[in-house]
Order: C-alpha cells, then structure tokens, then sequence
C-alpha cells in the first residue's frame, strides 16, 4: 500500500475519454482567464495520464490543438483591436499569457510528452503551442504586416531622435526570437535590414551634400554608435555584425572614394594639416570596408611621394644640404607621428609610407652625399642649442632611417669618408664618442666591410697623437721653430684626392689639401698664434716679405686651385674676428681683381686663434661628376665578383636571371644598372671566365 | 710556308681577285689560321678537302666553292672561321675596319638589308675593336630578326652593341617599332 496514484479503477466507459477531456477542457480556460489558482494540478495530471493510458494520446493531442487554436484566434481578435499605441502592449500581454498558459498545460500533460509524442514523433506540447501562436497570431495577415511595420516604425523615430518604448520592443523581438530564429530573421532582421540600408543610403546622400569629411565621419561613427547600442537593448546579439556591415557599406563603402578626394577636407588635406583625430577616425572606420585601408593607403603613398619629389627637387632647397637633409627628417617625423598616432602604428601603413620615402629620396642622386654632409654637420658642431633639443643620439638614429632609404649607399660611403677624413685632419669633430656611434651604427646597419677603413683612420689618429707627444718629449727644446702636426694617414684607408699642387715652405712636404699648422704672427706689438690650415699657412708666409699682395700674385706664388684659393682668402679676410688679412674692396666675395693687406690691426681676446676653412663643402659640379665617376668604376668589380660567384654556384643560367642574382647580392649597397651587368657579363665572356651556351643563345655556361 | 706574296701569287694563277670571297672559302677549307698565310700542312689538307690535287683543278672548282657561301650551314661556320682568321697575331678582338670589311665581304653574297646601317652604326658610336661574341652573336641577329625589328626582344640577352644599335636605329627612325 503506499501512493499509488495510478491504482484507482478504470472502467472502461464509452464517455471515458469525452468526460476526461472536458475537465480539460474547462481547466484550460480557467488558465487562459487567469483563473488557474482554483484548479488541481494533481487531478489534472492524473487524468491526462489516464487518457494516454488508454491509448488516448492521439485524440488527446488532436483535441489539445484544436482548444490552443480557439484561444488564440480569440486574443488574436484582442490584439487586432487595439489601437494604435497600444497594439504591441497587446500583443505583448496576450503572449506573456499565452506563455504561462503553455507551461501550464505542459506540466499537466507532461506524461503524453514523455511518453506518446516521442512514439508518434509529433512535436511536443509546449513547442507546439508557439508554433500556434506563430501561425494564427503572428502571422495572422491582419496582424503580421501591422507587427512589423510597428517595429521598423518606431526604430525609424528612434533614429530621429524620438525616445521609443524600448523595454516594448524587447519583449517582442525576444518573443519572436522564442518563436525560432527564423521567425525572427524572417519576420523582423530582414525587413529591418532592408529598410536601414534605405535609410542610410538617403542620410549619407544628404550628408555628404552637406558636410565635409570630417563632420561626415563623425556623423557616420555616432550613427554605428547608436546602431551598436540599439541591438544590444532591444535585438538579439547577431543582428549587431548585420547592421553594422549595412551602415558601413550605405554611408562608407559607397562614398569611400568622394570621401577621401573632397577637396580642402579629404585624406590628404588631413595629412597636410595634422589631423590626428580624424586620421584616427577614418582609420578606425575604415577597417571593415573593402578596400578601405588599402585605399588610404595608397593615396597616402602618392601624395607623399607627391610632395617628397617637390622636396628633392627643388632647386631653392638644393642649396643648402643640410636643410635639405633636416626638412626629410621633419617630414619622416611628421609621418611617423601620424602612424603612430592614428594608425595604430600599423605595419602596412609604415612599409607604404617607407616604400614612398624610398623612391622619391633616391630621385634625386645627390641625396646620399647630402646626407653625409648633414651628418658632417651635426659632428661639427654638436647639437646645443638645436631647436628640439634631440640629443646627438636621437638625430643619428633618425639619419640611418634616411640612410636606409638609400639606394647607393656606396656613394654615401665614400662621402662619409672624405667628410670625415677632413673632420679628423682639421681636428674639428665636436665628439669623438659620437663619431665612434654613428660608426656602429653603419656597420650594424652595413657589415664590417663597410666601416673598416674608416675605423682604422680613428687608429691612426691615435697614433698621430701619441706619436706627436713621444716627439715633443723628445725634442730639444728649440721652440722658436714653426711648430708642426702631423697626421699618420694609413695608405687606402683615407680618401685620396687629386692632390693639387701647392707651392709649401720648402720644410714641409704631404697632402696639400689637409692638415694645418700653428704660426707665431705679430700683430703691432700683439703677438698670437694661429692655428691655419695649409692652405692658409703658404698664403700667410707670403706676407713675411710684403705688406700687400694682389689676389694674382698669391695665385701665381702659390698654386694653389682658383677655387680653394679663394675659399681659403674667404676665410681669412672676410670673417669677423678672423681677419688677419684685410681685403680691398671690402666685398664678401673674392675676384680677380682683389688686393690683400696684412692687418695690423687684427685683434683678438684668445692669444691662440683657430681659422677655420676646410669645410666640407657641397661639391661642385666637376667634382661631382669626378666623384660619380669614381663610383661607376667601383661598382665594376664587384658586379663582375657577384656574376662569378653566382656562375660558379649555378653553372648554367640565363641572362634573366643571373641580372636578378646579382641585383640581389648587390642591392644592399647600390641598385646595379642591367646593362651595365650585361656588359660586365660581355667582358667575362672575352676573357674566358664564361660562354654562350651553343643551343641557346641566353644561356651562360660557367668555365671552369 | 705561303705568306703574303705567295698568296697573292695564288691569287694570281686562281684568276681571283684577293678581295674574292672565294680565298675565305678556300681559306677556311684549308683551316688557315692567319689571312694571307698558309702552312704547307694547311694548304695540303686544304686542297685534300676540296678535292682537288692542282691548281688547275682548283681553278675549275671556284664556282662550287662561292656557292658554298649560299649553303646555311657552311656559311656559319665559314662565318665564324673568319672571326679568327682575319685577327692580328696575339689579338683577341677583330679592329673595327677589319671587321667591317669581312662583314660587307659576307653579307655581301647574302643579303642583309641592314649592313650599311650596321657599318655606320659602328664608326660613329662604337669606334672599338669587336669582340667574338658580339661578332658570332651577330649572325643569330641578322639570321633571326626581321628587318624591320619586329621580333627583336629586349630581354633577347643581345649583345648590349647590338641593343644599341636598335636603339640607333629606332631614334633615327629607320624603322618602326610597335613596343
């Protein structure tokens, strides 16, 4: 004995099932009238039991359907009643009924659930129900049509900027989430993706009358703001990436290309005037469009290398390397700043922006010597007092960036040396720490090749010193000699220039153009020493004999070249507070026609006086030519060294390719001209070390 | 050994001119290894290659000898024999005026409708001696691309002497190029 709930006795009566579903019957719309709190869920229970029991469960279901369908064509009638407003109220109220009514009823049924839905694959009570609510309420047609324009209705307002009831639409759009997915895509995303891509597509055509790109793009981001922000309170989750992706392609994918071009508010006039928050904007909205970063991409591309050829090329900006050199700098940094800033420092953006760098720097080909010039520059002087207080490290490390740029770093090799060898001989380098850097950082950037020669300089310069200190200690004490310095130049390690002749005090004997001295020179009764390069010192000594010289007459007793001549009279007469000749006339420049008269009124506070000239200048156009020259035949060998190596590896190759070979062996230090490859090839061939294949022409054999 | 009076003399008793392409042929059968010089082995083997065993003999055979220029093979390898052949002793480059000369001595029997543009080409902006490869690359030239430079591809692996003179050509306006 115990609770058996299943022992009473059935009969079987002919009004069994009848009598039994009519309890059902009634309970059910107890239930739909909000009137469940009378009714016994236990009986209920026990008497659906009893009709699946006695295989009933058929009937039981069919007459369920039936009974759900009258109920709700009868609030479907409820819904359809209400007025305006109130439309969705009612809809919502009857469904939170409906829904309470359904778990009801399936507790109460849930023996037939367990047991004959699974047997006769028919869908389950609960499920069923909203199957139900979905045909005849939702998609009753007088309903269907009304529910969805509500909804897109009041979402248009909200865009307008109305406040909506948003708990309202909710509560719908989860309701007909419940329905199944696809009742809500079907039934709402769709129609709601379609008339937002309508809506947005006549907004950004006003828009774009009306604003400039930047008021655009705001408006545009507050726009994906507020889409964002709408479905999470009334939406589910996955319609967030669909109507972000209608925004994106209405307002930006379209008009991408007008936006970016509109005059005096484009990209580029945003990149001209430093408009870190919109480039932050356009980049952040662009991300997700097609072509959208590849687009700012490139037009960043050209309008750099737009304005960097402008740079490079213009003849005002020629003049003086080192601006040339520090308006490349600025424009790096400025560029450098907006990737940072409002590119993420993204890399694609900073291999556009160093690819643009890369061409237009090597436009001009006089941009590896000014480099060396700037650097010369900054090695002289140091950087006190520059402008942005960059320590001497910073401003190196922002010239190898140049650097690397470089397509004919040999050419800056051998201007780096002579600069430098002119740095070191005159003794005017304000660092020796960061000469030493700046060569680290070439030979990490270059290989050990490239500094050894100018590292073994440093050396000798050491040596010099030490050499020069071991020789005074030695000397016995005649001061009244002209007190001489002279540099250990390792052969081949320093530049050689076409050394000019120069007509020296018999004593002294070298490199005309390098070097200095310190001479004893009275001036009236004061006496200071100068310390005058060599040049200057055969000009000065002339003036032992004589008062007075015409700018003939030193030429001719000294020999010196017209053009260093003058430089070095330059230096010597027109310079305040160095002027211990005087020059008649007193103009800037040197002619021909110039007379020169030792100054005995020439004063100074220091007793030892420095004259500075040997400058490294820019050079001048033969020079340039010389030194090109000079380059081109350099370049030679080691073409021919790559081609044979490259030979001896492959044996056999075609022309094609040995030139991309040897272009990629080589390109770290210069970009080999293809014909010059092929006529180093041509020369090889002569001299045996190759030959022409005897079937096909393009291919190169190596000989052993 | 036959030097330069000896060949004249043959010259002479072959009633040939010295400036006949005939004496290249000859030559070139007889493998000489310097104009106007034959060893005694040379000019034996030579004649043992014709065919022949007397002068007159060979005299009779001159005509069938200048049609062997007409014969593609032969005409390259007398082509080329004559490369080394017409050098000075130790030289490895062919002087210019030698060279055009055995050119228009060539492509005179085989008509090449650019050797006068060639010849200019070359005094006026080439000025040096000729190298074997340009000389042997030329004939692939004059054998493979039309006169009117149609076929003419720049990644050809030419000799750069020949790129150039399309490019003379071209800039003079001697012929049309659809690039």
């Amino acid at each position: 004995p115990g609770c058996g709930p299943f022992k009473h006795r059935v009969e079987v009566d002919p009004k069994f099932f009848d009598k039994s579903w009519k309890k059902l019957d009634d309970a059910i719309r107890e239930i739909y009238n909000h009137n469940a709190s009378g009714l016994s869920f236990e009986e209920l229970y026990r008497t659906a039991y009893n009709m699946v029991l006695h295989k009933h469960g058929g009937r039981l279901y069919d007459k369920l359907a039936e009974n759900l369908k009258g109920h709700l064509r009868e609030m479907g009638k409820l819904v359809e009643a209400a007025q305006g407003g109130l439309f969705l109220e009612e809809l919502q109220r009857r469904w939170a009924d409906h829904i309470k009514a359904l778990q009801m009823i399936r507790d109460i049924l849930m023996y037939m659930d367990r047991t004959f839905i699974p047997s006769s694959k028919k869908t389950p009570v609960f499920e069923h129900g909203l199957e139900l609510w979905r045909d005849i309420v939702v998609r009753s047609p007088k309903i269907h049509g009304r529910l969805v324009d509500t909804l897109l209705e009041l979402i248009h307002r909200e865009r307008m900027g109305e406040m909506i009831n948003r708990g309202l639409m909710r509560n719908t759009t989860k309701m007909l989430m419940e329905l199944g997915s696809s009742v809500y895509q079907d039934d709402f995303e769709r129609p709601f993706l379609e008339v937002s891509a309508s809506f947005y597509s006549g907004e950004s055509q006003q828009c774009i009358e009306r604003c400039d790109c930047g008021e655009y793009l705001k408006n545009a981001e507050k726009r994906l703001a507020e889409e964002s922000e709408r479905v999470s309170l009334y939406m589910d989750a996955k319609t967030a990436d669909k109507i972000a992706n209608v925004v994106d392609k209405e307002m930006l994918s379209i008009h991408m290309q007008r936006l970016f071009l509109m005059e005096n508010s484009g990209l580029v006039n945003m990149l001209i005037n430093d408009k870190h928050e919109d480039l932050t904007r356009m980049y952040d909205l662009f991300k997700r469009v097609p072509d959208g970063h590849s687009t700012i991409r490139s037009l960043m591309a050209s309008h750099v290398k737009e304005t960097g050829k402008i740079l490079v090329t213009d003849p005002e900006r020629l003049r003086d390397p080192v601006d040339f050199v520090q308006r490349l700098l600025n424009e790096k940094d400025k560029y450098d700043e907006i990737v940072s800033v409002s590119f993420s420092n993204d890399k694609t953006f900073q291999n556009a922006l160093n690819a643009s760098f890369e061409h237009f720097i090597n436009l001009n080909n006089r941009s590896p010597e000014f480099i060396s010039l700037y650097v010369d520059d900054k090695l002289r002087k140091g950087v006190k007092g520059a402008a942005n207080e960059e320590d001497i490290e910073t401003v190196l490390d922002k010239v190898m960036m140049l650097f690397r740029y470089l397509q004919e770093k040999d050419v800056f090799e051998k201007y780096y040396k002579q600069h430098l060898a002119k740095r070191l001989l005159s003794g005017k380098t304000s660092s020796d720490e960061a000469e030493r850097n700046m060569l680290v950082k070439l030979k990490t950037e270059c290989g050990y090749q490239f500094t050894s020669k100018l590292e073994s300089m440093f050396t000798d310069l050491k040596t010099s010193q030490d050499t020069m200190q071991s020789f005074y200690a030695n000397l016995s004490g005649d001061s009244d000699g002209p007190t001489i310095s002279v540099q250990i130049l390792t052969t081949g390690s320093w530049p050689t220039q076409p050394c000019a002749t120069c007509n020296l005090p018999p004593e002294i004997l070298g490199q005309t153009n390098m070097g200095n001295a310190d001479i004893k020179a009275t001036f009236g009764d004061r006496k200071h020493e100068l310390n005058v390069s060599t040049y200057q010192m055969c000009v000065l000594m002339l003036f032992n004999s004589t008062d007075t010289l015409t700018y003939k007459e030193i030429e001719q007793n000294t020999a010196i070249p017209p053009v260093d001549l003058k430089r070095c009279l330059q230096s010597l007469a027109c310079v305040k507070g160095k002027n211990v000749l005087r020059k008649e006339p007193m103009s800037k420049d040197i002619s021909d026609s110039d007379a020169f008269h030792f100054n005995d009124k020439f004063s100074s506070k220091l007793v030892k006086v420095k004259i500075g000239t040997v400058v490294a200048q820019k050079e001048s156009e033969p020079e340039k030519q010389e030194t090109r020259h000079r380059v081109e035949e350099d370049r030679k060998p080691q073409i021919e060294a790559a081609i044979v190596r490259i030979m001896k590896s492959r044996r056999v190759l075609d022309h094609n390719s040995i030139v991309t070979e040897v272009t990629k062996q080589l390109q770290a230090r210069f970009l080999p001209n293809p014909v010059v490859i092929k006529k180093r090839i041509e020369s090889l061939i002569e001299r045996e070390f190759l030959e022409r294949d005897k079937v096909d022409r393009k291919l190169y054999r190596y000989l052993a | 050994m036959i030097m330069v009076e000896g060949t004249s003399q043959l010259c002479n008793d072959l009633l040939v001119d010295p400036q006949d392409v005939v004496m290249l042929v000859i030559s070139w059968h007889m493998k000489a290894a310097t104009m106007c010089e034959f060893t005694r082995q040379e000019f034996i083997d030579g004649l043992q290659s014709i065919g022949v065993d007397s002068i007159e003999k060979l005299r009779e055979k001159l005509p069938s000898l200048r049609a062997e220029i007409k014969d593609d093979n032969k005409f390259r390898e007398i082509y080329n024999f004559a490369f080394a052949w017409a050098r000075e002793k130790g030289q490895k480059s062919l002087p210019l005026e030698t060279a055009i000369g055995m050119w228009r001595l060539l492509f005179a029997e085989r008509h090449w409708p650019l050797i006068d543009h060639w010849c200019q080409f070359l005094q006026v902006r080439h000025n040096k001696a000729i190298s074997r490869d340009t000389w042997s690359q030329l004939l692939e030239f004059v054998k493979t691309i039309d006169p009117q430079l149609s076929n003419y591809d720049e990644e050809g692996a030419w000799p750069y002497l020949i790129d150039e003179f399309v490019e003379y050509l071209t800039e003079n306006g001697c012929v049309q190029r659809n690039k």
